[in-house]
């Protein structure tokens, strides 16, 4: 009886691991190729430089895999991200009939989630060749795993062409380990029907000071009752654009913290609590809560990354009633301008990726050389940071929703206006320690023991 | 079992027990004691990413010089305090009012109750968020009715944050325990209501004489489980509160995974904070198992 | 009484209503909060099957969710037997040492466990789906707990009478403790059809994506189409309150009287 009940046992599980197995290899043809030993050999030349790998593993791997081209992409975003590789495909296929794609959609989340897991655990074989990269986690990934990404400056790629404060993200120590992508220059968006009631037009927003944007601020407030902005609370993304907008980071360039010491800092405080005080700038608990508030018109505008146009836009009712133009300025901040940046993404290629010369190639040809490409995928909304693709005739195609304005080319042209930043591999880090720090300088702790504790904070992270 | 002449039979179970229980116990050392073993070695070392060193006991240490650390510690131990009482008796309050044999829509109330913990956590995380916005349902309503002048900004205020939290983690939970009651109760012959309500009991007197002392080993298994399930509270305090304002709702397990996969990666850093939430797990649950693990 | 129930139960399925009309509105209304149904579900439903192949993340949630219940239901409630009914002081403190295994934050382990699965070669494979939750120390201590009121005496007959501890353990013990099998059915498929962080880091092909990925991916976006989302949000819903609604007279009613 005990022997019936054991073999029944072991029956169930040789046909549930029957199950397992079968599933698995039905479903993926590439699963025997992914053998961890034969990855971790691939890994390893690769992983001393991109170059030493770029130039002997190819031949090889390409005979191997018998001619075929083929490229596992992740990235998240189908009307987007996915959207513009797809496009890419199209592109680079006239050239190379044999070459694909195999694009994964994963979350940003999941994929550091993966990266992370791959790499702590010294199996490369999981990742794909090429995946996106959300700019402000370039410098922390490559710095904790320097295995994963590869080195890209002698890919061939032209860097120039690309805007500066873009390009930034992905340069560590001089090398690019990125190809810069969607733009997250800021606009400022506002609803000029609600300007309006307060005498105010969208030139009154153009070019301005932040002292200039609380007057108005305080004359909207008064006759319409609604603040320009909403924000999220514990979310220091306005802080994070107005330092950029002066150049400034919340680190040195030898990377350590810049907090106590940085005027520009503590003139953003100041000028957000200013905001807040005066309930020109009123503060929300999510993001639904802050796509809500524009969308529903609680409030008279925002100040984002590019890339909120298109939540914007979700409102159809408003159409014709909403105009862009870039963001005020710092008081009192050296070198403030009217440009920043938020958000935004690039490509990595992995140094798993058993045809380095196709994938580095292909984004070549396509993300840092199509026009092309740019013109298929800017209806998506993504506009381009490769300055050739900016003087294509699409970009100067006027948006009804935003009156009539020619928004793309506008927005491309701010990009290349964007002062270069430090981002710093500690940048989660920081942010979370200055969000704590304007938290409570907003319910009227001192600023300049906030700045202290924050400092420490960081410093403390960083042993 | 324990009388002489049935020595032989008793030793016969007492392997027939270990078979049963062989396949489990295995599948458990393996996906989980050697997985854990593995991170206790890695908590003793630290650095960046994939490069780690051994660095012997620092990590325990550095936790304690942590103030975010040692704030979501506090954090945690209140919602548990708070949550965990209220949370179970709620929920063998409305157990032992469904068990009853004489209450119409009985099904159609369970399924009702129990829902919110099959509601998945993208849709109850927007849910809580728009209903405590500031011009959410909730302000609204306290506004009209007087409570409040204006909408008051329930989570990003320190205590409201908090409390939002809880009402977060007893909307979601509360039926998912009452399932453990409910079934738990089965085992309790009706008849024995019936007896005591014959005998003049109230329906409070055979709920504490009778439901309470016979539920005794689901209590305590609820009881670990609810207690173990909020020091690694996660879910509520990433998509309600992110921790804020200002750190103050910050969980242990959220600065864990932050360490983890938001900031540089410190794994060996993230490994001891885990055991310390392993050490105090287990200290609470030893203590429930003293109290209410005997058998009669 | 029905007035406390009824009040509890209005919150507790308020927000599953909000969903259902949701689903049913656009974006822009959904995230202005109109809590009325509207008429945008075709077009929802419509999007959503565009953006996302959900009819293969949820079959491959399903497939993964039943097997998981069906062997994990299995080795826990044989565990928690062999635990309880002949229990002594060594299995006890097995037991308490067992415990220990659900204490530690997955996100400790799942390095580690990761680096074992990535080495078997079963990565995108059920079997590494279900592998590590199989065993639960929380369901063996639940079978170890109902376990306790199953009366000893007619265990003792039955052995007087010459059934084996295999057939007593299938033939009287599953049937009498149906209801706990119920409550521990519900509690597996609904753990197994939300997981979601084990999954995300060993399932990396397109064609191994469950539903909790689904809905993830559809909020990951620069723009979340929230009518859309909550549509997806009640299909992934749907399962497990359709578990609990057949399975709740099973183990509430239960079968009482039948042991004596």
């Amino acid at each position: 009886m005990k022997r019936k009940i054991l073999a029944a046992l072991l029956a169930s599980t040789m046909v549930l691991s029957l199950v397992g197995c079968g599933g698995g290899s039905a479903e993926t043809p590439a699963a025997p190729a992914a053998d961890s030993g034969a990855a971790t050999e691939e890994a390893a030349p690769a992983a001393d430089s991109g170059d030493a790998a770029a130039e002997g593993a190819p031949a090889a791997d390409a005979s191997a895999a018998g001619g075929e081209e083929t490229l596992t992409v992740w990235c998240w975003d189908p009307a987007f991200n996915l959207n513009a590789m797809y496009e890419a495909e199209k592109v680079y296929q006239k050239d190379h009939p044999n070459f694909k794609l195999n694009v994964v959609e994963t979350p940003w989340d999941d994929i550091q989630t993966k990266v992370t897991t791959a790499a702590t655990s010294g199996d490369l074989s999981t990742l794909p060749d090429i995946f996106l990269m959300q700019d402000n986690a370039f410098q922390k990934n490559v710095l904790a795993f320097p295995d994963v990404c590869m080195d890209l400056t002698n890919s061939g790629i032209d860097y120039s062409q690309f805007a500066a404060g873009k390009t930034a993200y992905s340069v560590i120590d001089g090398k690019n380990y990125g190809v810069p992508f969607d733009n997250g220059a800021v606009v400022a968006c506002y609803r000029t029907d609600i300007l309006e009631q307060a005498g105010l037009t969208i030139d009154d927003f153009t070019d301005i000071t932040f002292d200039q944007y609380l007057e108005n601020g305080k004359k909207v407030l008064e006759a319409t009752g609604k603040p320009l902005i909403s924000m999220q609370a514990g979310e220091c993304d306005l802080i994070m654009m107005m330092l950029q907008s002066a150049g400034a980071s919340l680190f040195n360039e030898d990377g350590t913290a810049n907090i106590t010491g940085n005027d520009t800092l503590r003139i953003v405080m100041e000028t957000y609590k200013s905001l807040k005080d005066a309930g020109v700038l009123t503060e929300v608990n999510s993001w639904d809560e802050y796509v809500g508030d524009f969308v529903s018109g609680n409030v008279a505008g925002t100040i984002n990354g590019c890339w909120i146009m298109a939540s914007i836009q979700t409102a159809e009712d408003q159409k014709g009633n909403w105009a862009i133009t870039n963001m005020p300025s710092l008081v009192g901040a050296a070198n403030a301008t009217n440009y920043s940046n938020n958000g935004g993404s690039s490509w990595a290629v992995t140094t798993k990726c058993a045809n380095p010369d196709l994938a580095c190639d292909f984004l070549k040809s396509t993300f840092a050389g199509s026009t092309e490409l740019y013109d298929n995928i800017l209806p998506s909304g993504a506009l381009a940071t490769w300055a050739p693709a900016g003087d294509s005739d699409a970009y100067a195609t006027p948006n009804e929703f935003f009156g009539g304005d020619a928004v793309s080319a506008k927005i491309v042209d701010f990009a290349t206006k964007v002062p270069t930043n430090i981002t710093g591999a500690y940048y989660y880090e920081a942010r979370n320690a200055v969000a704590t720090a304007i938290t409570n300088y907003i319910n009227g702790a001192d600023l300049e023991s906030e700045l202290q504790t924050a400092e420490q904070t960081i410093n403390f992270n960083m042993q | 079992m324990s009388k002489p002449k049935k020595m032989t039979l008793s030793k016969k179970q007492n392997l027939m027990g270990w078979v049963f229980l062989l396949p489990g116990a295995l599948l458990i050392f393996i996906m989980s004691f050697v997985p854990m073993f593995r991170a206790l070695l890695l908590s003793f070392k630290s650095g960046v990413g994939a490069n780690m060193k051994w660095s012997g006991i620092s990590n325990y240490i550095r936790m304690f010089q942590d103030t975010v650390f040692v704030q979501s510690v506090k954090n945690t131990f209140f919602y548990l305090i708070i949550q965990v009482p209220v949370m179970l008796i709620l929920a063998l309050i409305l157990a032992s009012i469904l068990n009853n044999k004489d209450l119409k829509f009985k099904g159609l109330f369970r399924t009702m109750i129990f829902l919110p913990c099959a509601t998945s956590l993208v849709a109850y995380a927007i849910i809580f968020r728009s209903l405590f916005a500031n011009n959410g349902l909730i302000n609204l309503l306290f506004v009209k009715l007087g409570i409040l002048d204006q909408p008051y900004a329930f989570l990003t205020n320190t205590t409201s944050a908090r409390i939002v939290i809880i009402i977060a983690l007893l909307w979601r939970w509360t039926g998912y325990n009452m399932v453990f009651y409910l079934s738990g109760l089965q085992n309790i012959e009706y008849s024995v209501y019936e007896a005591a309500k014959i005998d003049g009991a109230s329906a409070v007197q055979s709920f504490f004489k009778i439901t309470v002392p016979l539920l005794k080993p689901t209590i305590l298994l609820t009881a670990i489980m609810s207690t173990n399930g909020t020091l690694q509270l996660f879910d509520e305090s990433v998509n309600l509160t992110k921790g804020g304002p200002a750190n103050t709702s910050i969980t242990m397990s959220h600065y864990i995974y932050d360490m983890s996969f938001k900031y540089v990666p410190n794994f060996g850093y993230a490994a001891a904070m885990s055991f310390l939430i392993l050490i105090l797990v287990a200290v609470l649950a030893f203590l429930q198992m003293k109290v209410g693990d005997k058998r009669d | 009484m029905y007035l406390f129930l009824i009040i509890v139960s209005f919150i507790s399925v308020f927000p599953l209503y909000w969903m259902v009309s949701a689903a049913t509105n656009k974006s822009a209304e959904v995230i202005s909060g109109r809590l009325i149904p509207g008429t945008y579900f075709f077009e929802n439903w419509k999007n959503l099957m565009a953006a996302q192949n959900v009819g293969r993340a949820f079959g491959n949630s399903f497939k993964y969710a039943v097997i998981l219940t069906i062997v994990s239901l299995l080795v826990s409630s044989l565990a928690g037997y062999g635990f309880e009914i002949f229990h002594d002081k060594g299995k006890d403190i097995l037991m308490s040492i067992i415990l220990l295994a659900m204490m530690v934050p997955f996100v400790a382990t799942m390095i580690p466990l990761f680096q074992m699965f990535s080495k078997a070669g079963w990565l995108n494979t059920t079997i590494g789906f279900i592998l590590p939750t199989i065993s639960t120390p929380f369901l063996i201590m639940m079978f170890r707990q109902s376990a306790r009121s199953f009366p000893h005496d007619i265990m003792e007959a039955a052995r007087i009478d010459g059934l084996s501890e295999i057939r007593i353990f299938f033939q009287m013990f599953i049937p009498t403790m149906r209801s706990t099998y119920a409550a521990a059915m519900t509690i597996t498929f609904m753990n197994a059809w939300n997981s979601y962080l084990w999954p995300k880091v060993i399932m990396t092909d397109a064609t191994s994506q469950t539903m909790p990925m689904v809905v993830a991916n559809l909020t990951e976006g620069y723009v979340t189409d929230y009518g859309m989302l909550m549509l997806a949000v009640l299909i992934c819903t749907l399962p497990t309150a359709i578990v609990f609604f057949c399975l709740q007279n099973a183990f509430a009613e239960g079968i009482t009287g039948a042991v004596k």
